[in-house]
């Protein structure tokens, strides 16, 4: 197709060579937003966990259980997902405007790819889709187009779903949280999830070796364009300082309210949902 | 885009590539799949009814029409009959097709137009869940005016074969608009917007109806602006097509002059895929096309 001179540096906004943490979720997800490089790195992660299909399909459960109890039993109409990922099924919007059609979600992601797939794919109405990092609160909260959809008087639902574990300490993820958290008004909520090496994923399997696991996941990501950190469940509760948790607090995914009895063993990710004092 | 192909089998050249590991869909069973289950739809039949004519279930159906199994022979004959396709050079021709469709990669050069049973790139873009197109001469088909297409195919064809083909495109169109219609993704570069196919009428209302398609709930419309300069389809047109279906492949569809490919091979696909991801995140964003539609429209 395109030889070098043409192509000149269209490719480095979107570049499909290099492994890309949303498109393995996408491969995951049974997906085909992927390319080889990420295929690589996903085949890697379910040799060495074969778990990590069933978690993140649990994660997007999570997601969506989040999604309805938000709308549903805490009446909120408006949401910002912070690291949405590429589009796939059940997606924020269609989950929040199944029961409530007024309901508005903003979309924020800082990959290229992501957010023009949002663009085409999910906005429209009530709907936006944002290019930003989430690094810079500000930006986002600032933002025009935001401001625009979301009314910061009324509550508003912050998504953090599967995305912090890709900010390091270093970044201080704990003061990226805070500045979201206030510039949402009081009766706001924080939803979120991340990823831990706490609980083992088998019930072979000893913490030890769960934690070694971990520390493997972490290596193979640092091959792709975003590392991950998993954390322990006292670093996560540390994210929902100003919130008071609801029932049943910070736990496993999968015992997150769940819809059925027949859950996958827990493990993976924690995740959370806080109601701002 | 492709209202017509190949009628032709003997004597067409065609490149087989080595067949991959383990089978499973290839566009060659897709389009026959495909082709299968608009007859049997245009017959107002359920899959369990023509089930019954082949001694077998409704899945099977379903795995048949979406090109997940192989086709016999018989269950082909006795299907076309159950459908009411009694031409012997038409079942002939079907036969031969889904005899070669069990070989994955398929690259056919056709010489010919489309015979009125087998318009395969229609069948396939019905079955379709998405189609991502990037046009660099013509608005897309599915968004054309009547002026347009008129204007397009127009002039070398004789008057029934003209109409023939404006019709056909026209009701290609109908895809967007029924239930579990496929979502249209397309970037039409600035080019195709300012060529003035048909006049300053035409062009005008081909102008106006794209403005209007923006609005509709399953098109998406990019521009590519001139001023980005050169990018990395120059090469041509060519759309990919995505199917619900977890296990079918992607699908990308060439048209040229006298003949269209369609290709299905993994890294194939792969390419195109990634110079369409270029496309889209260097053309402007969709919330902007209306804008610029209106400047275009200003300025004609």
């Amino acid at each position: 197709m395109s030889s070098q001179g043409v192509a000149g540096d269209w490719a480095t906004r979107v570049n499909t060579s290099v492994p890309n943490p949303a498109r393995i979720y996408d491969f995951l997800l049974g997906g085909k937003d992927n390319y080889p490089a990420d295929r690589e790195v996903a085949e890697q992660l379910l040799a060495l966990a074969p778990v990590a299909r069933a978690v993140v399909h649990d994660n997007r459960a999570f997601l969506r259980r989040a999604v309805r109890f938000l709308t549903q039993e805490a009446g909120i109409r408006q949401f910002i997902d912070l690291g949405s990922g590429l589009p796939t099924q059940g997606n924020v919007h269609e989950v929040a405007q199944a029961v409530a059609p007024d309901a508005r979600v903003v979309y924020v992601d800082n990959d290229a790819m992501v957010v023009t797939h949002s663009r085409a794919l999910l906005a429209g109405d009530n709907t936006l889709a944002v290019e930003a990092d989430l690094r810079a609160p500000d930006l986002i909260v600032g933002n025009l187009e935001v401001r625009e959809l979301v009314d910061f008087d009324q509550p508003i639902a912050l998504l953090l779903v599967a995305i912090l574990h890709f900010i390091p300490d270093e970044d201080d993820p704990l003061g990226i949280v805070r500045r979201f958290r206030d510039a949402l008004p009081s009766g706001s909520y924080l939803a979120l999830s991340h990823g831990t090496r706490d609980v083992p994923v088998r019930p072979d399997m000893s913490a030890e070796a769960m934690a070694e696991m971990g520390a493997k996941v972490e290596r193979l990501y640092q091959q792709t364009t975003a590392w991950i950190v998993t954390r322990t469940r006292g670093q996560v509760e540390r994210f929902f300082d100003g919130f008071d948790l609801v029932d049943p607090g910070l736990v496993e995914i999968q015992r997150w309210r769940p819809d059925d009895r027949h859950t996958m063993l827990p493990g993976g990710f924690y995740g959370g949902i806080g109601r701002k004092r | 885009m492709a209202d017509y192909l190949p009628t032709r089998l003997r004597g067409v050249d065609m490149t087989e590539l080595p067949p991959e590991r383990g089978g499973g869909p290839t566009v060659r069973r897709m389009l026959v799949g495909a082709h299968l289950r608009r007859l049997r739809t245009d017959r107002g039949l359920t899959r369990e009814q023509a089930a019954a004519a082949i001694r077998a279930s409704g899945w099977k159906i379903h795995r048949l029409e979406n090109g997940q199994v192989g086709f016999k022979e018989r269950d082909v004959v006795d299907l076309l009959a159950l459908y009411g396709v009694g031409d012997p050079r038409e079942v002939a021709a079907f036969l031969v097709l889904a005899r070669e469709a069990n070989a994955p990669g398929w690259w056919h050069h056709f010489g010919d137009l489309l015979p009125p049973w087998f318009r395969a790139y229609v069948d396939l873009e019905s079955a379709a869940s998405l189609i991502r197109t990037y046009e660099g001469q013509f608005v897309p088909g599915l968004l054309q005016t009547e002026g347009y297409v008129r204007a397009v195919v127009g002039g070398a064809l004789g008057v029934a074969e003209a109409e023939r083909r404006v019709a056909l495109r026209l009701g290609r169109q109908g895809v967007l608009g029924r239930a579990g219609a496929p979502r249209l993704w397309a970037v039409v570069d600035e080019a195709a917007l300012r060529r003035p196919v048909g006049g300053r009428a035409v062009m005008r209302g081909q102008l106006a109806r794209l403005v209007e398609a923006c609005g509709w709930p399953g098109v998406t419309l990019q521009v590519l602006p001139l001023a980005v300069g050169a990018h990395p389809a120059m090469v041509g047109a060519f759309s990919v097509l995505r199917f619900a279906d977890q296990a079918l492949p992607d699908v990308v569809y060439v048209e040229h002059l006298t003949n269209a490919a369609y290709l299905d091979r993994r890294e194939e696909v792969e390419q195109y895929l990634d110079v369409m991801e270029q496309l889209c995140a260097g053309a402007e964003p969709p919330d902007k096309t209306v804008e610029f539609l209106d400047k275009l429209l200003s300025e004609l």
